[in-house]
């Protein structure tokens, strides 16, 4: 309870004064009520149709999903809100045991885990409606040990990711491990599909039931096994869904202890002698021996020594391959979500003055011009980014079994991704915000999730919509539009970048210092 | 390394503050600042934690807008003549992250080519500045892996690099060792002796006596002494002086008996 105490009360003095923040904290509570009133009638339908067949679908399924989310979303988008940093409380005389429940308690005081209670109470509805008091009591029993898995994986994912990230050797193992997970997803969703698609709702009902038994559904389902006359599958779903839980804290529990030890920094022994003059070190080969080179070199070196950069790089790369080649495989084509990814690509910048927080104040006092400033971002994040995107577009024009397609697939992610980042630099010099000092990558101060999550759906929804001509273009040229998508996407993104930069750039140079103060974390 | 060349015969004052104020929320931080710094010479701002002298040095500097006033840097104004008044000057911030994912090298190479000088001048100074300092020619340590000592001496290099004519710096001792804040003393008085013009912000009492030609003391926000060194000084220490003009408690020796 000390916990959740302190939790608020950080919460209300970040809040104290702050009109823009207190705004965001309200539009994300706006959020939250409305996800959860949307949440619980998308529950509640089956109940109040009556469907046993449709409540035994959609609650394993929707539980099932709803856990991925807990699991995805704050490793993709939002971050974990770590408030309560781990490290803070490393002097403290606290047993483990004590410092892991204060946590989790306090990790449960926050609009989402409240959205997700008060959604899932529409399973309890469904139940109670179908299976009288006594079913409905037991599924708010499954509700709420659901919403403790949920956190404890969202915390342990994120924990677990943030203290292997930190050494080069398990990076590459936390990636494929990602990646693999992601992979796993492939398959199920395929099922789901192709059963929702011949409208074959056995299959589905198949999958259903058998989600219902592993730790996604397990906590969902149990009211329903009650309301079904199947009392006796309720003790052994409690034991998986405990189990799941206990699990994941004892692992959330290891990691945070090695997060709490290592947070006097692991330097990198690297080999000490380097001949070679400062600048040759500093500048690649291929770049300009000017301000604008020394500041893409700085960005290119940023991407990949800074962990959070390097989270976000990674978990782009990992999102950006998988979820076109998903949709390649399961037949739906990867169109759609090519301009999703091309868009999620510039997404990654809509923080990019926070990354380095106060350090910015080293170009601040130089002076660097704001459309230099803003473009040599763009290219060092670009160094990454193109090559994936390139990489993006062949990967699924092959496995599409379409090769015929790839230019004009590129064209259309380099549309989006330039008009991605025409529409994200703006945002990233309006609404930067000020990242924790802290050692876990996906860390974020309380409220900070949110603007990110907002910036992040706010930059892609404006981009997908900027890029419709192009898409009409696309639909109404037939077989031309094969031809001409790459030099159109091309024009189209470099046209909208070079508007987007120039907006941003002029903006830095009217704001330098407000930008700067903003990026700072408060001490 | 190489003291660089000033321009002789400026007339005025290398920094001139006028009326600065600076509201946080509640709190005003400065609350009219009126500051003149004779150019050539050694001016040590003093004044006990939170008086708000990095609020002012951060607005004299064009890191922190001020509520109202004018910073004037060796005659440009920096807010409204930013790009000329940055040119001049080399800046060290206390409480503020370098781009600590950068080698010492790397991080003066950026430093160097930030303020649009010569390659081959950058690679020559960097060097020399990195051996004086003892920071290492060939260490590829990232800043961050430095010691608190290491990067106070970075962030003095990076200001110094591009031969400023008004060095602000703050705090620049702070955390230093005697070693290295000797060292650090012996290159502002050559460079002073060259002809630049040093500011610098304290709170210990015998940096500043040892080093200053002028000072002036701080505290709550507002300038409450300022001139030459003697002439603050009087007969008495600078201490004294310090602690009357701040208005600090003495102790009885009552409190605190558990101790």
């Amino acid at each position: 309870m000390t916990f959740v105490r302190l939790k608020l009360r950080i919460l209300k003095n970040g809040l104290h004064g702050q009109t823009s923040r207190v705004a965001l904290f309200v539009l994300g509570a706006l959020a939250g009520v409305g996800l959860a009133v949307g949440g619980w009638f998308i529950f509640a339908l089956a109940g109040l149709l009556g469907s046993d067949r449709g409540a035994g679908i959609v609650l394993p399924l929707g539980g099932g999903a709803l856990v991925l989310g807990w699991l995805f979303l704050p490793l993709v988008f939002f971050g974990v809100d770590e408030s309560l940093d781990p490290s803070r409380f490393a002097l403290l005389p606290l047993r483990r045991r004590t410092l892991i429940n204060g946590l989790f308690v306090a990790a449960l005081a926050g609009i989402p885990a409240i959205a997700t209670l008060a959604a899932t109470l529409g399973m309890v509805e469904t139940v109670r409606r179908l299976g009288g008091l006594g079913a409905g009591a037991v599924e708010f029993v499954g509700v709420v040990l659901g919403l403790l898995l949920c956190t404890a994986l969202s915390r342990a994912v994120t924990s677990a990711f943030a203290t292997s990230l930190r050494s080069r050797r398990s990076r590459d193992v936390a990636t494929v491990v990602l990646a693999l997970v992601a992979a796993l997803l492939g398959p199920l969703q395929i099922a789901v599909l192709t059963g929702a698609e011949r409208a074959n709702w056995d299959r589905v009902a198949e999958v259903a039931a058998l989600v219902g038994w592993t730790p996604l559904g397990a906590p969902y389902t149990m009211g329903l096994d009650v309301a079904e006359g199947r009392a006796w599958a309720v003790p052994i779903k409690l034991v998986i869904a405990v189990a799941a839980i206990g699990g994941l804290l004892r692992w959330w529990s290891s990691t945070l202890e090695r997060a709490m030890v290592g947070t006097a920094g692991v330097s990198r022994r690297l080999p000490t002698v380097d001949t070679g003059l400062p600048v040759a070190r500093l500048l690649f080969r291929w770049l300009p021996r000017s301000r604008f080179g020394a500041l893409v070199a700085r960005e290119v070196r940023y991407w990949w020594r800074e962990t959070r950069r390097r989270a976000t790089l990674i978990t782009f790369g990992v999102v950006g391959i998988f979820l076109p080649v998903m949709m390649s495989i399961s037949g739906l084509g990867a169109g759609p979500m090519l301009l999703f990814v091309g868009a999620l690509a510039a997404v990654n910048l809509a923080n990019q003055f926070g990354f380095e927080g106060s350090a910015y104040a080293a170009n601040v006092a130089a002076g660097v011009p704001g459309r230099v400033e803003v473009r040599s971002r763009a290219a060092g994040f670009s160094v990454y980014a193109i090559p994936l995107l390139l990489v993006i577009a062949v990967v699924t024009g092959f496995v599409a079994g379409a090769p015929e397609v790839i230019p004009s697939s590129l064209g259309m992610l380099a549309a989006t991704f330039g008009v991605g980042l025409g529409v994200i630099l703006p945002i990233s010099v309006r609404a930067a915000y000020a990242l924790p000092d802290s050692t876990n990558p996906f860390a974020m101060s309380s409220g900070a999730g949110l603007t990110k999550g907002l910036m992040t759906f706010a930059g892609l929804f404006l981009a997908i919509i900027a890029t419709l001509p192009l898409q009409l273009a696309a639909y109404l040229l037939g077989d031309l539009w094969l031809w001409l998508g790459l030099p159109l996407g091309l024009g189209y993104g470099a046209a909208a970048y070079l508007l987007g930069s120039r907006l941003a750039g002029d903006q830095v140079d009217r704001r330098m210092p407000e930008l700067l103060a903003t990026v700072s974390p408060h001490r | 390394m190489t003291v660089p060349v000033q321009r002789a015969g400026d007339d005025g004052p290398a920094m001139s503050l006028r009326g600065l104020v600076k509201q946080f929320d509640t709190k005003l931080a400065v609350a009219g600042v009126d500051l003149d710094v004779p150019a050539s010479s050694f001016y040590g701002l003093l004044g006990p934690n939170g008086a708000g002298k990095t609020t002012t040095l951060s607005m004299a500097v064009g890191l922190l807008r001020p509520d109202a006033g004018q910073a004037l840097l060796l005659g440009y104004d920096v807010w409204t003549d930013p790009a000329q008044a940055k040119a001049l000057i080399g800046v060290l911030p206390d409480g503020v992250r370098l781009f600590d994912r950068l080698t010492g090298a790397e991080l003066l190479a950026y430093h160097g080519l930030l303020r649009g000088m010569d390659p081959a001048v950058v690679d020559q100074r960097a060097q020399e500045l990195l051996d004086v300092l003892e920071l290492g020619a060939g260490n590829r340590t990232l800043i961050v892996d430095y010691s608190a000592g290491m990067k106070k001496k970075i962030g003095l290099a990076c200001a110094l690099l591009h031969g400023p004519r008004l060095l602000i710096l703050d705090e620049p001792f702070e955390a230093v060792d005697p070693v290295s804040a000797a060292l650090i003393r012996d290159i502002l008085q050559r460079y002073v002796a060259g002809g630049g013009t040093v500011v610098f912000s304290s709170h210990v009492m015998e940096v500043v006596e040892r080093l200053c030609s002028h000072v002036a003391i701080m505290a709550a926000g507002a300038i409450r002494v300022q001139g030459t060194l003697s002439a603050v000084r009087g007969k008495r220490s600078l201490e004294d002086v310090f602690v009357e003009v701040v208005g600090g408690r003495t102790s009885t020796g009552s409190e605190l008996a558990w101790l």
